[in-house]
């Protein structure tokens, strides 16, 4: 596997990429700006799903049993999974037991996170996609690299390449609409004959007993209703008090993704189909996975508030530059940044919590409020405390420690760099210098100020 | 330990002080609370707000508004019409539709991956979201909404609740269905580049009817 310096690498050498994520997160931007616009008390709309969140995460084990109480009551049956494996494991057994061939499968992160496709297919199970994005990600075997739009890599060029070259029918012209036609035609059949249908949840409702999908496509209710199994897979943090509360925070999750004000399909499972029902699956298993969670609730738990609607990577300046695929694991962007060290370990993946200039605009845009700028600064420091920094990190940071330490120097250092670093300086930003490469290859250094900070308080300025 | 048992344990081992129900309870509907104060003032005429909601360019569903639900069958059949869709119809077997006289309109319970028209009745509507309730039983079948290229829906225009939470509070102690479908607007997706486009795999075309009695 390629090092993150490698994989940043291949991304920044991609220019079709950076034109894709920017036309995706582009337009997600502008459509949340205007919905947030458009609910003047959002700030404090903000604070209050926090603390909707931040209770259900509060009575983690007491809503928890809530739910499986009301589950149990409604005939669904519950698995728990201490981890990725386990939870994997209980999934192809179900399958199994089902004589399952055909799995169809509505998109779920979860299902990302514990390598769900990959266990299913190493089953030996057909595996079909349906959420539009899945399946052309699908087609062209890669994974996902946005949370919310797992094709935010391919633009619609790409689309039509790939969708020419796999569907029975070809799309009748390459316009957007009529590639998702073809996506129609092309999935319709595999809804009918899947033996299973997979989904994950955005919501464990507490109350009822009843898991909440939320979605745009209507893929969702396709998949896991003809099916005589829907399998369910969920994070134990999905817990809620109630509809209610699942409902308020819907509200906040969906303007944040996508700039609606819900989506077109907000649906709650409850149980297997009922005593004269026309449709529904006969059996509804919950697989609950922990993977990490637990751990999180010690010194992280304001990270369970996520409820993964994908804003934060569409405004970080990083993601926009490399993409999801550079990050390397299930969820790219700050979100995945503090997520990805706790299921695959920090040693690991060392270099994310420093793929980040801490400007805060991801917490600024969390729904939640989550202190993701802080919980990427925790990760670096325990990085170094633990010994998982490379050489050449600790010591230029003792280096800058012993110079930072000593004004005289520190100022007399300055003098010399920033009139050389002017020098290469066209327009108040810098392009190109010698050793800057590591910076400028990939885009432009700003200029130093004509009088740095330090000068400019010398000379009096700034005093009443 | 078991799987379940683990990580109940774990759990307990960072949440040793479990409060009792009653106060769990009382913050929970506090929070509710501090959450509605922050909504933005929306029209207080549940009709208008809905059918602006409704046909928003965003949600994108049409709306008209009839007198009587014995008007329903004519409004369908313009609808097919006008959207040059033959006239015959999957009818949700629900007995307040089914009541009503189809004729020249072709029904059908049955639903296939084919079908153009599906013609159902809404439990109720949601006026800040322009939303249509379903509830899955016998009456209703689930795919009766995702299924067909067009989906005409009738709705009573006095089960319009406000806002979400109306929903959920009248709700709240009632047997759950299989399913609770919440459904706003057609179809769509954003999955290429963002653009949004209609009939991704649910209906391209949703025609709200509200209607004011059923007589």
């Amino acid at each position: 596997m390629l090092s993150f310096e490698q994989r940043v690498d291949k991304a920044l050498g991609d220019k079709q990429l950076k034109i894709a994520i920017e036309r995706t997160t582009g337009n997600a931007r502008r459509k949340r700006a205007a919905a947030v616009a458009a609910w003047p008390e959002f700030q404090a709309a903000r604070a209050a799903a926090a603390a909707i969140k931040d209770h259900a995460i509060g009575h983690m084990a007491y809503y928890l049993e809530m739910f499986e109480r009301n589950a149990l009551a409604s005939g669904a049956q519950i698995h728990w999974a201490r981890d990725d494996k386990e939870a994997c494991a209980i999934v192809v057994q179900i399958c199994k037991d089902a004589g399952a061939k055909t799995v169809t499968r509505s998109k779920s992160m979860l299902g990302e996170e514990i390598g769900l496709p990959h266990a299913l297919e190493a089953a030996g199970l057909r595996r079909v996609e349906t959420d539009l994005a899945e399946h052309i990600i699908q087609l062209a075997g890669e994974a996902p690299s946005h949370i919310i739009w797992p094709a935010a890599h391919r633009t619609r060029e790409d689309v039509a390449v790939l969708f020419d070259a796999h569907h029975h029918i070809k799309p009748d012209t390459h316009e957007i609409e009529s590639m998702v036609e073809s996506a129609r035609r092309e999935l319709r059949r595999d809804f009918f004959t899947a033996e299973v249908g997979i989904s994950g949840a955005n919501f464990l409702v507490a109350e009822t007993g009843s898991i909440c999908t939320i979605t745009n496509e209507g893929n969702a209710e396709l998949t896991v209703t003809p099916p005589r199994v829907h399998i369910v897979t969920a994070g134990i943090e999905k817990i809620v008090a109630s509809t209610e509360h699942a409902l308020q925070l819907t509200r906040l999750l969906v303007r944040s993704a996508t700039g609606a004000d819900v989506t077109q399909y907000t649906t709650f499972h409850c149980g297997p189909k009922q005593p004269g029902d026309r449709d529904g699956p006969e059996e509804f298993h919950l697989v609950l996975v922990d993977h990490g969670r637990t751990k999180m609730l010690a010194d992280m738990a304001e990270m369970l508030r996520c409820l993964r609607c994908g804003a934060c990577l569409n405004h970080c300046v990083v993601y926009r530059a490399i993409g999801g695929h550079a990050y390397g694991g299930a969820y790219p962007g700050p979100m995945g940044s503090v997520l990805t060290p706790v299921f695959d370990g920090l040693e690991q993946t060392r270099d994310l919590p420093h793929a980040c200039t801490l400007n805060g605009q991801c917490r600024q845009v969390c729904p939640v409020d989550i202190p993701l700028p802080t919980m990427l600064r925790h990760w670096r420091a325990e990085s170094y405390e633990r010994g998982f920094e490379p050489r050449t990190v600790t010591l230029a940071l003792k280096i800058w420690a012993l110079v930072a330490a000593r004004p005289k120097l520190y100022r007399l250092g300055q003098r010399f760099a920033l009139p050389v670093l002017r020098l290469f300086a066209k327009n108040g930003w810098i392009s190109s210098g010698p050793m800057l490469g590591g910076w400028t290859d990939a885009r432009d250094l700003p200029a130093p100020a004509a009088k740095s900070f330090l000068s400019r308080i010398a000379d009096g300025e700034g005093r009443p | 330990m078991n799987a379940r048992e683990t990580i109940f344990a774990a759990i307990r081992a960072v949440q040793r002080d479990a409060a009792a129900p009653a106060t769990i309870a009382a913050e929970a509907a506090a929070l509710s609370e501090a959450m509605k104060k922050t909504l933005p003032p929306q029209d207080p005429d549940r009709l208008a707000l809905f059918t602006a909601r409704a046909s928003a360019e965003k949600v994108g569903a049409t709306v008209e508004r009839i007198g009587s639900l014995a008007d329903y069958p004519a409004a369908v059949a313009r609808y097919a019409q006008a959207n040059g869709l033959p006239p015959s119809l999957a009818l949700q077997p629900d007995p307040r539709l089914q009541r009503l006289a189809w004729a020249p309109l072709d029904t059908s319970e049955t639903l296939t991956p084919n079908t153009l028209l599906s013609v159902g009745f809404a439990r109720g509507g949601i006026a800040e979201t322009g939303t249509l309730i379903f509830h899955s039983g016998p009456e209703s079948p689930i795919l009766s909404s995702y299924l067909s290229l067009h989906h005409v829906v009738a709705l009573d225009a006095r089960a319009i609740v406000a806002q979400l939470e109306d929903y959920a509070a009248a709700e709240k102690f009632g047997a759950a269905p299989h399913n609770v479908n919440l459904i706003t607007g057609a179809s769509g997706t954003t999955d290429i580049e963002g653009v949004l486009a209609r009939g991704a795999h649910g209906p391209r075309k949703l025609h709200i009817v509200i209607f004011d009695s059923v007589f």
